[in-house]
């Protein structure tokens, strides 16, 4: 057996014959239908070519059709086929794609994209409010049933997205120190003004930037995890197993995460805004010869305490929201990937987001508060 | 093209060949110097107890993992050895259907039969329907399937699914792992009957792994037992009744009865 070859003739009327060997099909390694129908297109627009297929070896369905879809998908009088082949060319025959009939221009389709937009919002909202609700039935449940309360997922928690974030938010609040420090001394140093690096830093640092920045990385790092999380428990119906035993979801994987998130956040706001303080004093030394022993003996002076007690509330809030909204995208995962990552984007994005809101709406409630 | 052997000797014409495969995973020596070959139009099933390293010895043959030492000769040649290229060709010429049928769940069963035929870039979308349409009528699914997801089709839809995958380039040779393992007695019973149909049709060579005693005796031409790290008996069913190796008169007191029906 060959690979697919051809053999073209002319009668003494001008009429072609192409006659076709070997094997039309798969199977012979070194075919390529592509350039085969490319070099017998000429034959295949002339109405009048004969084709001869006696000699074929052997024939698939991806030799069939590539030939039938030149001839218009169907046969006549001009082919001739092994009867054996005859079958394969009718089957296929019968499997023509029909045509869709052309859709119509739509006029409406960008309102009704807005409509589907708007109801999957409010689907969001919904859910959402189900599972805050029943997250806090469930805390209420704790109340009565303090031994149920699941010691052992809230510590994993406090572990995995608390004491395993230390690193990385220790690396980055001190590196964003450094740099607002610097930048700052530059400027303040121009005004001669360079006792004022301890407010602006100690303010911006404790009251703002250490939680949002805590909060971004905790979404980008923990809450990305929680998705993924529940979402692969649900493809492989170990939520489901769960329920089975009598254990609710909420109870066991949602409550756990949430509350681990909100215990351990405020922990991670004092240390990200203590390493983000320490590059902002380092910069502060380097740049304008401020001692650390005075940046930290003035800093208390300077930062009303209660922009701690503020921070922290944020912390707890912060933690709250990445948290619960990472559950939320996780139990909506369908069991397939494309919804898996769809999801755990979703997820951090909207956490990131929920964030940036509440601080705002925070910042504005609190705006006449230790400033 | 390269020469094949002629007709007469294709009966021998050796598919896949292993020789002196040693898998270890850290401290677990899974096969040691194993042996076995597979010619082309047999229908081989391999057997052992569970963790016995059949699956991974799947995956030495279709060339996702690579033993310690020894050859896996696939149509003669050494998958590990090769041009990227040649590489590809050569997995174009066997087809894979996963335990847990391993469907592109983004995709939806259309789209998951007509991805390795788009992959070859020779046919356009007219002639790709015609053809995906034509592996889902060899393995008995309607074309209105064709729109679901993976997610929302049955077990057994899968399974189907699958092999209709695997089929689609035309494999000369086709891997199965536990073929009917979780379908239901009647189903499990009608896919072996596409498998030996289709067999029979395209002109298979066939390696599957199975637990399931039934698709044992009703599939395999010849079983290959696995057992000791070794292939202890490559023969065929009926043969196994000479073999003195306690794992196989075990095994083989469980299908006396059913060989006895047939």
């Amino acid at each position: 057996m060959a690979a697919a070859s051809f053999r073209v003739t002319q009668d003494d009327k001008g009429r072609h014959h192409v006659q076709l060997f070997g094997q039309w099909s798969l199977r012979a390694p070194f075919n390529d239908f592509a350039k085969l129908k490319k070099s017998l297109q000429p034959f295949f627009a002339d109405n009048f070519t004969k084709w001869d297929l006696l000699e074929v070896d052997q024939l698939d369905a991806a030799g069939a059709a590539t030939l039938l879809s030149s001839w218009g998908n169907k046969l006549n009088d001009n082919i001739s086929i092994k009867s054996e082949h005859a079958e394969l060319f009718n089957t296929l025959i019968g499997l023509t794609k029909k045509t869709d009939k052309k859709a119509r221009a739509d006029w409406l389709s960008p309102l009704n994209s807005l409509g589907k937009g708007v109801i999957q919002l409010m689907h969001h909202f919904a859910e959402f409010s189900r599972l805050l609700v029943s997250l806090l039935l469930e805390i209420a449940y704790l109340f009565r049933q303090p031994q149920d309360f699941p010691w052992r997922e809230f510590s994993a928690n406090v572990y995995k997205s608390g004491v395993n974030a230390l690193p990385v938010t220790a690396l980055l609040g001190f590196m964003i120190g450094i740099v607002m420090g610097y930048l700052m001394s530059k400027q303040l140093h121009t005004f001669g003004a360079d006792v004022y690096i301890v407010n602006i830093l100690g303010l911006s640092i404790i009251r703002e930037l250490g939680p949002v920045l805590m909060a971004v990385l905790v979404a980008g790092r923990s809450g990305s995890a929680m998705t993924a999380q529940i979402g692969v428990m649900r493809v492989t119906d170990e939520i489901d197993a769960l329920t089975t035993m009598g254990i609710s979801r909420t109870l066991r994987i949602v409550l756990p995460k949430v509350l681990g998130l909100t215990f351990v956040s405020p922990l991670l706001v004092l240390w990200t805004s203590s390493w983000a303080l320490a590059g902002g004093a380092f910069a502060s030394n380097l740049e304008l010869g401020i001692s650390f022993r005075f940046f930290f003996d003035y800093l208390p002076l300077v930062v009303q305490p209660i922009n701690l007690t503020l921070s922290l509330i944020k912390g707890l809030m912060f933690g709250f929201v990445v948290a619960l909204v990472a559950c939320h995208f996780g139990l909506r995962i369908k069991p397939n990937t494309e919804s898996l990552s769809n999801s755990t984007t979703s997820s951090v994005v909207t956490a990131i987001s929920g964030v940036i809101v509440v601080n705002a709406v925070f910042a504005i409630l609190t705006r006449g508060i230790g400033v | 093209m390269p020469d094949r052997p002629k007709k007469n000797c294709v009966e021998q014409e050796v598919i896949c060949d292993l020789q002196n495969i040693c898998t270890e995973f850290g401290d677990n020596i899974v096969h040691h110097n194993l042996n076995l070959k597979v010619s082309r139009g047999d229908i081989i099933a391999l057997v052992g107890r569970s963790g016995c390293g059949k699956t991974t010895l799947l995956r030495h043959i279709i060339g996702l993992t690579k033993p310690i030492s020894g050859k896996v000769l696939l149509f003669g040649e050494n998958m590990h050895a090769m041009e990227r290229v040649a590489q590809r060709r050569l997995m174009q010429r066997f087809g894979v259907l996963f335990q847990q049928g391993a469907l592109f769940s983004a995709l939806s069963v259309f789209d998951n039969i007509a991805f390795p035929l788009r992959e070859l870039k020779q046919f356009d979308e007219s002639v790709i329907h015609q053809l995906v349409m034509h592996k889902l009528a060899l393995v008995e699914l309607e074309p209105r399937d064709a729109k679901l997801l993976p997610a929302e089709i049955s077990g057994g839809m899968v399974k189907r699914v699958g092999l209709a995958r695997a089929l689609a380039l035309e494999p000369e040779l086709l891997v199965l792992d536990e073929p009917t393992a979780g379908l239901d007695p009647d189903r499990s019973h009608n896919f072996i009957d596409l498998v030996t149909q289709l067999k029979k049709s395209l002109g298979l060579t066939v390696i599957f792994v199975t637990h399931d005693m039934d698709t044992l005796v009703s599939l395999a031409e010849r079983v290959a037992v696995l057992e000791d790290k070794h292939i202890i008996a490559d023969c065929a069913l009926h043969e196994l009744i000479n073999s003195s190796h306690p794992f196989v008169i075990n095994f083989f007191q469980s299908i006396r009865s059913r060989l006895e029906g047939l």
